[in-house]
Formats: C-alpha cells, structure tokens, sequence
C-alpha cells in the first residue's frame, strides 16, 4: 500500500517536471529567414542577441521574413507561426514575433502573453514606424536590429502605468484607404448601425403609408386666447463632476487591442506597410 | 307634411343636387343652376327643432319606391330612380344640425386625390396603385361634435441645465436643477369628435383638419346628392374624447414656453376644463372602398380640403427590397465615409 502510494507520487513528480519542462522549452531557432535577405553571420548575431532577452526579460522573441502566407492575413499568419512552432516562454506563452511580409509588403508585429501589455498600441505603432524606413529601403538586417533595440527598451521600461487590455482593432500604421475600408468592413458595429438605420426608416414610411396627423396643439386654439398666469423658474441646486479624457492617440493611452488567434489564445499586436 | 325631402328643379322639376365647384344647386337634367337665395324662395321648408316622429319605412318622393337606409341613414338615393331624399325626421328635433361645411370636391377629383396619394405610397403593392376601378366613393356628411371649451392648465416639473467644458486632462459637467412651473389658460374653439360609430374614429381624427372658414348654418339642401349620417354618439361619450384632446393641448402649449433647458420632465400636472359647449355639424368626407384580395380597404378623404388617409396595404417584398437599399446604402456611406476618419 504504501509503496504503491510512493511511486505514484514519484510518477506524479516527475510527469509535472517534464510538463513543466516542455511548457518553457521553446524552439531555439528565433529568426527564420526564407528569402535569404540576411547573411549567417546576422542571423547568428541576432540569435544571440535574442538569447539575452529571452533570459533578461523571459520574453520569445521571433523575427519571420517570407513572401508566402498562406493566404493568410500578416496578423492571422504571424499569430499562427507563433502558436504552432512551439515559441513563449513561462506559461502564458509571453513573447512577441515580426513578421516581414514581403508578399504584400507588411510588417506584423504579434505579441502573446505578459508582451501584450508591456507593448501597448502606442508602443507597437512607434515600432512599426521605427522599422518602417528601413524595411522600405531594403534594409533588413538593420531593422531586425532596430526591432530588437526596440523590445530591449520597452521590456525594460516594463508595463506602462495605466495599461489595460481591450477587445477591438489592432493598430495599423500608413494604412492605405483601402485597407481602412476592409478593416471597418469587418468590424461588427458597422453592420449593427446599418440595421438600425434601415429598420428606423422603413418603420417611418411604414407608419405614414396611412397618412399622418397634421393638427398639433394650436390648431383649435382661439387666436391670442392663452395666456401664463404663473412663470417661475427656481434655481435648487446644481452638480459638477469630472471624468479623465482618455486619448485614443499620442503616447499616454495604455490600451492593448487584443483578439483571439486561431488557437484560440489570446494575441496583441500591430502593424503596417513599408 | 312630407316625412321625406327633395329639392327639385324650378325649371324642370327634376331633382336638384349640391354642385360643389360652384357651391350652387345643378339640375342634372336640364343643367341649369340656382343660387341659395333662389332656391329659397321656391321652398321655405326646413329641418324643424321638433321632434318628428321616426317611421318604420320611407318612400321616395320621386317615384314611391321604399327606402333601402338603416337607422342612421339622414340622406341618400333612391335606389330605384337614383334620386337624392332626404329623411327630414332625422335631420329634426334634437338630430337638428346647428352648422355644415359644404362639400369643395366632387367625386371624380376626391378619386384623382386618391390616387395620386396612393401612387406615392412606397410600400403600396403595385397591383393596389394600378387598379382601374376603385370599387366605391361616396360623398358623405359625417356628423361631428364641435367643442368649444376654455383649459386652465397647471404643469411643474424639474428642468436641467448642462454646461459641460475641459480643463487639462478632464471634462467637468455641470448641471443644474430648476424647479419649473407654469400655469396658464386658453380657449379652444371647435375641437371635432367624430360622432358616427359607422366612421373609423382613427381615421376620422386623422383626417382632420377642416377649414372653419367655410362653416356655414345648416341647412338640408347642402345634403341633396350626398350620403349623410346622423349622430349615433352621445354628447356625453364625445366630451370624454375631447377632454383628453383638450388637456394634452394646453399641457403640450405649457410644455412649449419651457426653453433655454437641456431636458424637463414633468412631475405634477393638473387641468381644468370649464365652459364646454359642444354644437352638433356635418362635415364632409368621401369614403373609399377599395378591395384588395378579399379585403376591404378604407380610405378617408377629406371632402373639403382633400386630405387623405387609409388602410394602405402594405407589401412585404417591398418592405424587405426598402430596408435592404437602405441598409447598404448606410453600410457602404458608414465605411466609406468612416474610413476618412479612423
């Protein structure tokens, strides 16, 4: 009795040190560079350089250049190679990954875990707009480098005062009309103030097929015939409240635009054309 | 003494109509036309303030045949020779009308009314605005309540007053209280309750209003070639409708001189209606019927100022194809026009 009870607890033990071992080993290969834009030399340098991070601030960080998504948006491919290539540190799977699009010529910036709200919207917009320059001049081992001086920076700085996670949109920077237009086509809001527009108007002209009233409360009034025998306004008392202005743009909002990926964990992130 | 009325003709003898373009009195015989004043002094008879005695049948004065009109029936045809009668028993005593508005629209312009109004109808179906035959008109003279009446109005209610303005990071909203109160009176003269059961009182009401300018005494030979009713709505039960009319007025009037405020919601109210005296008048209406698989459809038009209103049926498909135009035109204007902006 008691020695089966023993190696059941060692069988306990060591299954939740294996698991517990194969949540936090994460794929040592952090940038993947399928066109060849960077040379073995930068990718090892950027290798090692990730390293450090992944050990100073337990944060995955992976840099994706391809020009095949799969079909996929940047945002949805980006969150996929990240949750199915094994990448996240701790167990809220924390790191970030860029994707360099060069298919539709994006830049993707997906973070997951404790990154999600150490890079806040603003910070991923100003991301963005720090590789964005380098990207469009071909020169990608530069903003690799940028990128990373950039996650550095911010993961040391840590969680911004203020920061707070919400459900919506990610950011996007130099968003061209178009892709403004696709993006509001597929938020849910737009279609609910489409429907109630439509159904408003069409119980308008429903209710006046019949025709409509057109006496109101002076049509029967005798002419000059009313007239105010008592007109007193008294002042009782008066309120004054305050509420902080939260500002969508410029750097003190704390927002975290969050979706859900198709692995159903939960995904940060921005990005933008180059 | 006749129990029943025709205007006849004093050229040819051939029943007299009322001619609404001209307001005069047209002998569809031999066309002549006669002013009031003449044909008043051919016939001096008139509706009586006494009661005369209700008959179980009446005949026409024209050619004897019966009477086809139920119990409120005051004018008609005979549905024999077509001539017009009028029921003077019903038009006597305490069913004496005190003023009419006389007819302004024939039938054939009250028919072109309607049908201009229903082609301009939406979600008419297409069948229903392109029927030829429109399956009646008739020209009637409703019999309405008149009120007059004089409201004292009390209302007092909080209003608010919102200022609101940003310091540094903060917006500040300042509202402030009122304790608002008015008292006022008006009179209100000829409110119309419509005193026929037969009549759709929805319809009626919104037929409404009718040019007062035009009222006149009453007198039956308005009444020749037209339908008419008589009030089969005692005063009693109409005062009640107008007294709701009445205070929701004089409060809507009292609501109306509270400005300058960004919302008012009335606590208190009270309304006191006082010298109310209601006169009994026949106002005119064309009634139209149009059936629309199976089902009758009502149309009222206003026989004086051609105002209509009815059962406009309404179609689904076009309902649905309405609201979908308007939906996307909504989306493609919010997306378009919102992408300017995010």
């Amino acid at each position: 009795m008691f020695r089966k009870l023993s190696i059941a607890f060692l069988i306990f033990i060591l299954v939740s040190i294996l698991t517990g071992t194969l949540t936090y080993a994460s794929n040592p290969n952090n940038v993947i560079d399928n066109l060849g834009y960077l040379t073995e030399s930068e990718i090892t340098e950027l290798q090692s350089r990730i390293n450090s991070i992944k050990e100073t601030y337990v944060l995955d960080t992976v840099i994706v250049i391809t020009d095949n998504t799969e079909g996929k948006s940047s945002m949805v491919y980006a969150d996929d190679y990240y949750d199915y290539n094994d990448y996240g540190l701790d167990s809220k799977y924390s790191g970030l990954l860029m994707l360099i699009n060069m298919q539709k010529r994006e830049v993707w910036i997906s973070t997951e875990g404790k990154a999600i709200d150490i890079f806040t919207d603003s910070r991923i917009k100003n991301m963005v707009n720090n590789v964005t320059n380098s990207l469009s001049n071909g020169n990608y081992y530069d903003a690799c480098k940028i990128f990373l001086n950039d996650v550095s920076r911010y993961a040391n700085s840590g969680i911004p005062k203020g920061q707070y996670r919400a459900e919506g949109d990610p950011p996007y920077v130099n968003a061209t009309y178009l892709d403004k237009v696709l993006r509001l086509m597929r938020t849910w809001y737009i279609y609910l103030i489409a429907l109630a527009i439509s159904i408003i108007a069409t119980a308008i002209v429903s209710y006046s097929s019949k025709g409509k009233v057109t006496i109101d409360n002076r049509t029967y009034e005798e002419g000059g015939s009313f007239a105010l025998s008592e007109n007193s306004d008294i002042y009782l008392r008066e309120t004054t409240t305050r509420t902080k202005i939260e500002r969508n743009s410029g750097g003190g909002s704390g927002r975290s635009s969050t979706h859900s990926g198709s692995s159903g964990r939960s995904h940060g992130g921005g990005g933008g054309r180059f | 003494m006749n129990t029943v009325k025709e205007y006849k003709c004093p050229s040819c003898n051939a029943p007299l109509e009322f001619y609404p373009p001209t307001q005069n009195w047209k002998c569809n015989y031999c066309s002549s036309e006669f002013e009031i004043n003449e044909l008043d002094s051919v016939r001096k008879e008139e509706a009586s303030d006494q009661d005369m005695a209700e008959l179980d049948s009446y005949k026409c004065d024209s050619c004897g045949a019966e009477l086809i009109a139920d119990e409120t029936t005051s004018a008609t045809f005979c549905i024999y020779c077509k001539s017009p009668t009028i029921i003077k028993t019903r038009f006597s005593g305490r069913f004496k009308p005190k003023s009419v508005i006389p007819f302004k629209l024939i039938k054939e312009q009250a028919r072109d009314i309607y049908k201009e109004w229903i082609n301009k109808k939406l979600f008419a179906p297409n069948e229903f605005k392109q029927k030829e035959e429109i399956d009646k008109v008739t020209g009637i003279y409703a019999p309405f309540w008149l009120f007059d009446c004089k409201a004292d109005g009390m209302i007092s209610g909080e209003a608010t007053r919102v200022k609101t303005w940003t310091q540094g990071n903060y917006r500040y909203t300042n509202t402030k209280y009122f304790l608002v109160n008015r008292r006022g009176n008006a009179r209100y003269n000829r409110i119309p309750v419509d005193a026929s059961k037969k009549l759709d009182d929805k319809f009626m009401y919104m037929a409404e209003p009718f040019d007062y300018n035009d009222i006149t005494d009453f007198s039956m030979k308005y009444m020749s070639g037209f339908m008419a009713e008589r009030y089969d709505v005692e005063t009693d039960e109409a005062k009640t409708i107008m007294q709701k009319r009445a205070e929701n007025y004089i409060e809507d009037r009292l609501k109306s001189t509270v400005t300058g405020y960004s919302s008012f919601s009335v606590r208190e109210k009270n309304v006191n209606l006082s010298q109310i005296d209601a006169s009994y008048a026949m106002l005119p209406i064309y009634l139209l019927i149009n059936k629309f698989k199976g089902k009758d459809h009502i149309f009222i038009i206003n026989g004086q100022t051609g105002k209509v209103v009815g059962d406009t049926p309404i179609s689904r498909i076009k309902q649905l194809i309405f609201a979908s135009v308007v939906f996307l035109i909504a989306f493609l204007i919010c997306v378009l026009g919102g992408a300017l902006f995010v």
